[in-house]
């Protein structure tokens, strides 16, 4: 057998990889440097930053495994909280309160799973509608960490209240934005990642090559949910006040969702570009005009559903196409594929 | 046809590589498969026949554990393994393929099997090494060509040997095939047949449905007939194409149809 004609259109996964972690690298060590330079926004940025953690984070469990959760906001606000408890009360080193933050939102992760993963269909989605509600509720009335007036993160450091570092905010969620990218790269090439995508595409069949799908899942989103919660974490030491009506808002949830669909489902780079849109336009647009975003981003995943359900990504490789008549390799999900 | 010549040997001395006692499953009021016992030797090409409806896809999934049955208990080499899962089963040698075609559409044909090596009975330590395995089952069911190709474009007899090579990725002891022909010309037909000669000679027991009476006849050693769920009959193809209640229930309708559906 001559193995011209075999595997011509694919690139070996590692050849994959390592051209996406080049890039990651770029990407990562100019967001680095950026506080040394004049140029970038940091508030802009770290904001920015948080969101596109996060939808790499919903990628994972909606994109690749195609489990769609309206529900992230539960686990952005564990994180939030358990940060801001481990530093304000016991003192914690707060890049250690945002490894707690991730553990804690992990754990919720399970609690949300374990239940729901069992059942097919839209189960999943809705449930997480409820427990997002339920959450918010409960920390509405949980009167230990202020209840719906909210709660006030103290970072002492010597005695003294630590002084506000914009640079240092920022810096620690390049860190955490390079450790989900770096995971979605791992995963995307990965065993790992192509039995979520085997699962997204048929979870039987998948079964029946001895996929566990229960477990993969409960994996998929415990990883998700510790990328969200550590963002989480980052956030309320950075607005040193934090309240359920605001990191449990659905509303959220639901952006968190949208901003990987925008850019392209099950792509490394879709959620990334996704988030990008979405922090920019989230800061620069609706801070001018507050109340426009719905119908925007409601038009905007229209247009992405009807007329490029790949998203940003695939109208890049549907363009890319074209102007070379080449095709590239593991395009983006249709977003009217996900089983919701 | 040395390799089909292989001896299949006394059920009564040895544990068989599948049993089923008693295998029943309700959809409803329907009775898919009713009260069902087959024992199937090591090394023997098991077939299982019976018109449209029989409940042969339902007896399948209940042995490979997609499907809990109603009452009745599956042994796999003398191990009761009703209760566990269809990965489970996959990781002790029970795979099987579908008769409605499910490939991962969204991998590529190669990926569709190279995950199956790593998921089976078998894992190979490296990526490299699970690639270097799918491909030589891919070239073995003749799909070498197709590798690099998106599982979705594939025609649908191509598919069907997707199936066979995913499964067979997964390095079972007990490989189900599912009307494996469907969609396939007779020459690939024989191709198929041949396949499965030579995976059953190296030590793999197959249970296997088809359609195609001549297909079916050609390969079996033993061969079991479903008819509105229940076993009609079971013997050596002699025997089953003798059996009246069979010709009856299925060879008179089955026989007319042959030519047309090969
Ligand atoms: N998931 C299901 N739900 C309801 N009825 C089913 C289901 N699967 C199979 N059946 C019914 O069970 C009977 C046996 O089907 P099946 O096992 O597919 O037969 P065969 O493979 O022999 O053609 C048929 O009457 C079929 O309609
Ligand atoms: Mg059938």
């Amino acid at each position: 057998m001559t193995a011209a004609p075999t595997g011509t259109r694919t690139h070996p996964p590692r050849v994959t990889a390592a051209r996406d972690l080049a890039a990651a690298a770029v990407l990562v060590a100019v967001l680095a440097v950026l506080p040394w330079t004049e140029w970038g926004n940091l508030r802009l940025l770290f904001t920015t930053l948080i969101w596109t953690t996060c939808s790499i984070a919903w990628n994972l469990v909606g994109g690749y495994a195609g489990q769609v959760s309206f529900g992230f906001a539960v686990f952005y606000g564990i994180g939030a909280y358990t940060a801001a408890v481990l530093i304000t009360e016991a003192h914690v080193n707060p890049y250690l309160a945002f490894a707690g933050a991730a553990l804690a939102a992990a754990a919720a992760s399970l609690l949300v799973g374990i239940p729901t993963f069992r059942l097919r269909g839209p189960y999943f989605a809705i449930a997480t509608i409820g427990i997002n509600e339920a959450v918010r509720v409960v920390m509405n009335n949980m009167e230990a960490v202020g209840a719906a007036s909210g709660y006030r993160v103290n970072e002492m450091v010597g005695g003294q209240r630590a002084p506000f570092v914009m640079a240092e905010h920022y810096l620690s969620m390049v860190v955490i934005f390079a450790v989900a990218l770096l995971v979605s790269i791992l995963v995307a090439r990965s065993r790992f990642g192509l039995a979520l995508t085997a699962i997204r595409d048929d979870e039987d069949a998948a079964a029946d090559i001895g996929i566990n799908a229960f477990q993969h899942k409960l994996a998929a989103h415990a990883l998700a949910a510790a990328l969200v919660g550590a963002a989480g974490g980052a956030y309320a030491r950075y607005a040193a006040f934090i309240d359920p009506g605001g990191v449990f808002n659905f509303n959220n949830s639901v952006s968190i969702l949208l901003m990987p669909v925008i850019g392209g489902l099950a792509t490394v780079w879709g959620p990334i570009i996704g988030g990008a849109v979405y922090g920019i336009v989230q800061e620069e647009l609706v801070a001018r005009f507050s109340q426009i975003h719905l119908g925007l981003y409601g038009t905007l995943l229209i247009l992405a559903i009807l007329f490029e359900p790949g998203g940003v990504v695939g109208l890049m490789r549907r363009v890319w196409r074209a102007l070379t008549g080449r095709r590239v390799q593991g395009g983006p999900v249709p977003a009217r594929g996900v089983k919701a | 046809m040395s390799a089909a010549a292989t001896p299949v040997r006394d059920p009564a001395h040895q544990v068989p590589v599948l049993e089923v006692r008693g295998l029943t499953r309700y959809f409803g009021g329907l009775a898919a498969v009713k009260d069902v016992d087959l024992q199937v030797p090591e090394g023997a090409i098991f077939g299982v026949i019976g018109p449209n409806g029989a409940g042969k896809t339902t007896l399948f999934s209940m042995v490979t554990g997609s499907l809990a049955p109603s009452a009745g208990r599956v042994f796999f080499r003398g191990r009761d393994v009703t209760g566990l899962k269809a990965f489970q089963r996959v990781r002790l040698g029970i795979t099987r393929t579908h008769q409605i075609v499910r490939p991962f559409r969204s991998l590529t044909v190669i990926e569709n099997v190279e995950l199956a090596t790593r998921y089976g009975r078998r894992p190979p330590g490296t990526a490299a090494e699970a690639r270097r395995r799918a491909m030589e089952i891919l070239e073995f069911v003749g799909l070498g060509a197709q590798a690099g190709l998106p599982a979705s474009v594939l025609p649908v007899g191509q598919q069907k040997l997707l199936e066979l090579a995913r499964a067979l990725a997964t390095a079972p002891d007990l490989l189900l095939c599912d009307e494996i022909c469907g969609g396939l010309t007779d020459a690939e037909t024989r191709e198929v047949m041949d396949l499965l000669r030579r995976i059953r000679a190296s030590g793999t027991t197959i249970l296997y449905i088809e359609h195609d009476m001549r297909a079916v006849m050609s390969v079996c050693d033993r061969i079991a007939v479903l008819n509105f769920g229940e076993k009609l009959a079971e013997g050596s193809p002699e025997e089953i194409q003798r059996n009246p209640a069979v010709i009856e229930a299925y060879l008179g309708r089955g026989a007319a149809g042959v030519d047309s559906d090969a």
